[in-house]
Formats: structure tokens, sequence, C-alpha cells
């Protein structure tokens, strides 16, 4: 997989107070603006995953994922991770889970292009 | 003080998008890399790839950057910005003056950070050119507009702005030429890529029948993957081939000729150099004299966009796209 494909975050999964909290990175070779991403699909161990009340964590904000949508001058810099919290999940520390992922980037400057980055990682929950 | 005579070389920052974006690199560290291996002087940045402010800077990081630029004896040539329209996705895009406000604040960015060209895209409507030339002369900086594949000279898009160009004769505006819009061929690792990915040389052959047929690369990517689907090719390995289709486009290499004498800013983007020095898609040796010969003494950034479909090393890459440049240019 190439560098710019990727969209899990080398952070991986973690167990929080506030619930399970996923890396994420965004698979463009640029910043974008939240807005013109979208986290399309989650499954774990095969199973997929409910995210209407999903939470994205960035550089020290934090905003419900369906608002998404309505970021469009907050930009994803493309260096860093964001993350995805799931309030009330939570799984064992040290155990493993098979992370299932897409993300869809709308380049903002290419009207119509979509582009589906899927990504599937054995990850052991920090 | 030496005075240019002719093109310049430099890189892009681009060319190591591999390495930033797994995190080999911090902005210092890859500047300090760029410096140590003598890639500059010249180099352009993109500013939604390289800068976390972007769009805005501050004046506490554009003084460490003009820090960065000392300690490191680099040249800031170009700053690439973006014509970001359509913020949400499926909508209409935004309205003219927010685009021309978010064109003002990068193009505020770019002369803050001492740059003194920005690569601007043809997303921006020629029809808020006469807005925002005069700022730009304003900042003292020159916005030049990237003829990218599928654009070429003779694209109607590139004439509408020629036009604009010649009624406000503003010297603030100007051509950066991709070489990727005038490609004699696909390159070779291109399709080694999509061999690896799993795709068939009877795919192969169908994307390369297409891509030197006439018209537009979106109808051209559709032909391919209507006649791939029903040759029963899968639609990873279509999409795999189609890269082809949006980064190239098969135009004439001498076209260029017509865009010389604006011409503020080159990108020379290019897909791997053999050990004999040649490039595998584009015939530098026909398009860097018309740029020589035409008298532009600006500055040719090594654009290496290998890393859209692998991971070879970008620092030697760049390495010996200079020295190409260097030999072609000094013929």
């Amino acid at each position: 997989m190439l560098p710019v494909e990727r969209v899990i975050g080398e952070e991986g999964l973690s167990a929080t107070p506030a619930g399970l909290r996923l890396a994420m990175r965004l698979p463009w070779y640029r910043s974008l603006p939240f807005s013109t991403v979208e986290v399309a699909a989650l499954a774990i161990d095969g199973e997929p995953v409910d995210l209407s009340e999903a939470q994205v964590e960035y550089d020290g904000a934090s905003w419900p994922l369906a608002e998404l949508g309505e970021q469009t001058n907050r930009f994803w810099f493309v260096r860093d991770s964001a993350f995805l919290v799931l309030p009330g999940r939570c799984l064992a520390p040290g155990s493993e889970h098979k992370v299932a992922l897409t993300i869809n980037v709308n380049p903002p400057y290419i009207p119509g292009m979509k582009r589906a980055n899927p990504q599937t990682e054995l990850l052991s929950v920090n | 003080m030496t005075s240019a005579t002719g093109p310049q070389v430099g890189v892009t920052l681009y060319s190591f998008t591999n390495e930033w974006l797994s995190r080999q690199f911090d902005l210092p560290g890859l500047l300090h890399e760029v410096a140590k291996r003598g890639l500059g002087p010249n180099i352009e940045i993109i500013g939604f790839q390289s800068l976390k402010e972007f769009p805005d800077i501050s004046d506490d990081f554009a003084a460490r950057f003009k820090d960065l630029i000392a300690e490191t004896g680099l040249n800031p040539t170009s700053l690439a910005i973006n014509s970001d329209r359509f913020l949400k996705p499926g909508q209409q895009p935004i309205d003219d003056a927010t685009l021309v406000e978010y064109h003002k604040r990068q193009l505020r960015s770019a002369a803050k950070l001492g740059f003194p060209v920005a690569r601007s895209q043809f997303a921006l409507p020629v029809h808020l050119l006469p807005e925002i030339a005069p700022y730009a002369e304003e900042l003292g900086i020159v916005m030049g507009v990237e003829v990218h594949a599928p654009m070429w000279a003779g694209h109607p898009a590139v004439q509408a702005y020629g036009e604009m160009y010649d009624k406000l004769n503003s010297p603030a505006l100007g051509w950066i030429p991709d070489f990727g819009g005038t490609a004699s061929r696909i390159p070779a690792s291109m399709l080694d890529a999509a061999r690896r990915a799993g795709a068939k040389e009877s795919l192969l052959d169908m994307l390369k029948e297409i891509w030197l047929e006439p018209g537009m690369s979106h109808e051209k990517a559709g032909k391919l993957r209507e006649k791939a689907l029903a040759d029963g090719h899968a639609p990873a390995h279509i999409q795999a081939a189609s890269l082809a289709f949006f980064i190239l486009a098969n135009n004439d290499p001498k076209s260029w000729a017509a865009l010389v004498d604006r011409t503020v800013h080159i990108h020379g983007k290019f897909y791997g150099v053999d050990d004999d020095g040649v490039e595998e898609a584009i015939d530098y040796e026909t398009i860097l004299p018309l740029f020589r010969d035409g008298g532009f003494t600006g500055t040719i950034v090594s654009e290496w966009e290998g890393h859209a479909y692998d991971t070879r090393d970008a620092f030697e890459q760049v390495r010996r796209h200079q020295a190409m440049c260097r030999r072609i240019l000094a013929s």
C-alpha cells in the first residue's frame, strides 16, 4: 500500500474513557477541508459499526462526525492523524481486532471526483 | 552576484510525497535534506501539503520559515496554492466573492513567506482574474496558472485565459507549464505498477490504444472502463490502469512554444530517468530547448510523480532529472 492510500493511522486503536478511539490518515497528497472527506464505513471483526454517535477529534477540537460536511474552513493537515471516537464502545487493552475503514475524498478543485480508500488491518488495542 | 542567463533547476517538495506522508521527515528535516543533497537551491512548496497553518500563515511561523531558509541556503521560488471551489461534495461551488477571498488569503501567505510566484489552478474561473491581478500586483507576487494534463496550449480554457491575459496585460499573471500534458507515451513504470496490481496485458494494450485517441480524458477513461468491464477485467485493475488518463495527456511537445513568452515558472513533471539520463515518457530533448531558446530564465522544478504508483527513491530520481535538464540546457 502506498503512503497516499493509507487511512488507518500509525497511532492505531485505543481504549479511552470517552470510548474507542481510532487514528485516521487522510488518503490524499495535500491537506483538505474536512467537509470534503467522508468516513464511509467502519467494521470491527467483520461487524459494521454504527457511526451515528461518532465524534471526530483533531488538533484539540472535537465535533460530531455527522457534522463533518459543515467543516469547510477546518483543514486536515495531510501529515497528521485525526481520530474517530466511538462513545460507549470499549475493547480490552491488548486484545487484537480486525479493523476495516473506508474513507472517501472529494478533491475540492476536481468537480465530481470521488475516491474511495479502503484499508483493513489487524490492530492491538492500546 | 551572478545574473541568470538561462533556465535554472530546482525541486518541488511534492516529489517527496511518499517520504512526507510516511513521516520520514518534518519540514525542517526535509528542507535540510534537500539542501544537503544539493537538489536546490530553488524550491517549490505546496502550501496545503507542507504548511499546517495554510491557507493562513502566522507571523511566528513566517519568521521561523525565513530562519529555516537562511539556515539551509535554499531559495523559495514558488508556492502552490489551490482553487478549492467545491467545498461541499455534490453541491454548488462556493460563490465568486468567497473564492476570490480564498485566493487572496493564499497569495498573502505566499508573499509573507517570501515566495515571488504562486501556482494557481484553472478551477479559478477566468472572469475572476480582473479582481485578483491588481491584488497580486500590490503584493508584488506573480500568479501563474498551472497548465496541467489534460490541458495544453491549445485547450479552450488555456485560450480563454490567454485572451484575458492580453486584455489585462498584468505583470502579475502568467503560465506554469506542466509537461505531463505533452507525454509521448505512458511511463513503463506506471504500466509495471498496474501489472503489479494485477492488470492483465490485454487491459494494458486497450489502455495504450485508447490513451492515444483524441478526446477528453474523462471520456476516454469511461470508454476504457466500459470496454474492459465488458471483457471481464476487474474494477480494481481498471482503476489502476486509468491513472494514466488523469495525470498524462499526449499532446504535441512543440505546442509549448505558444506559451513561452508568459511562462513564469515550470513544473518539470517526470516519472523516471534511466541510467542513460532519459525520462520514460516525456520528450525533454524537444521541450526544454523551446524554453531555453525562447528566453525563459525562471526555474524548472523537478516534479517526480512516480510516487502516485510506486516507492522508488525520490531523491535519486530528482538528482537524475536535474542532471538531465542541465545536460539538455547546456547542449
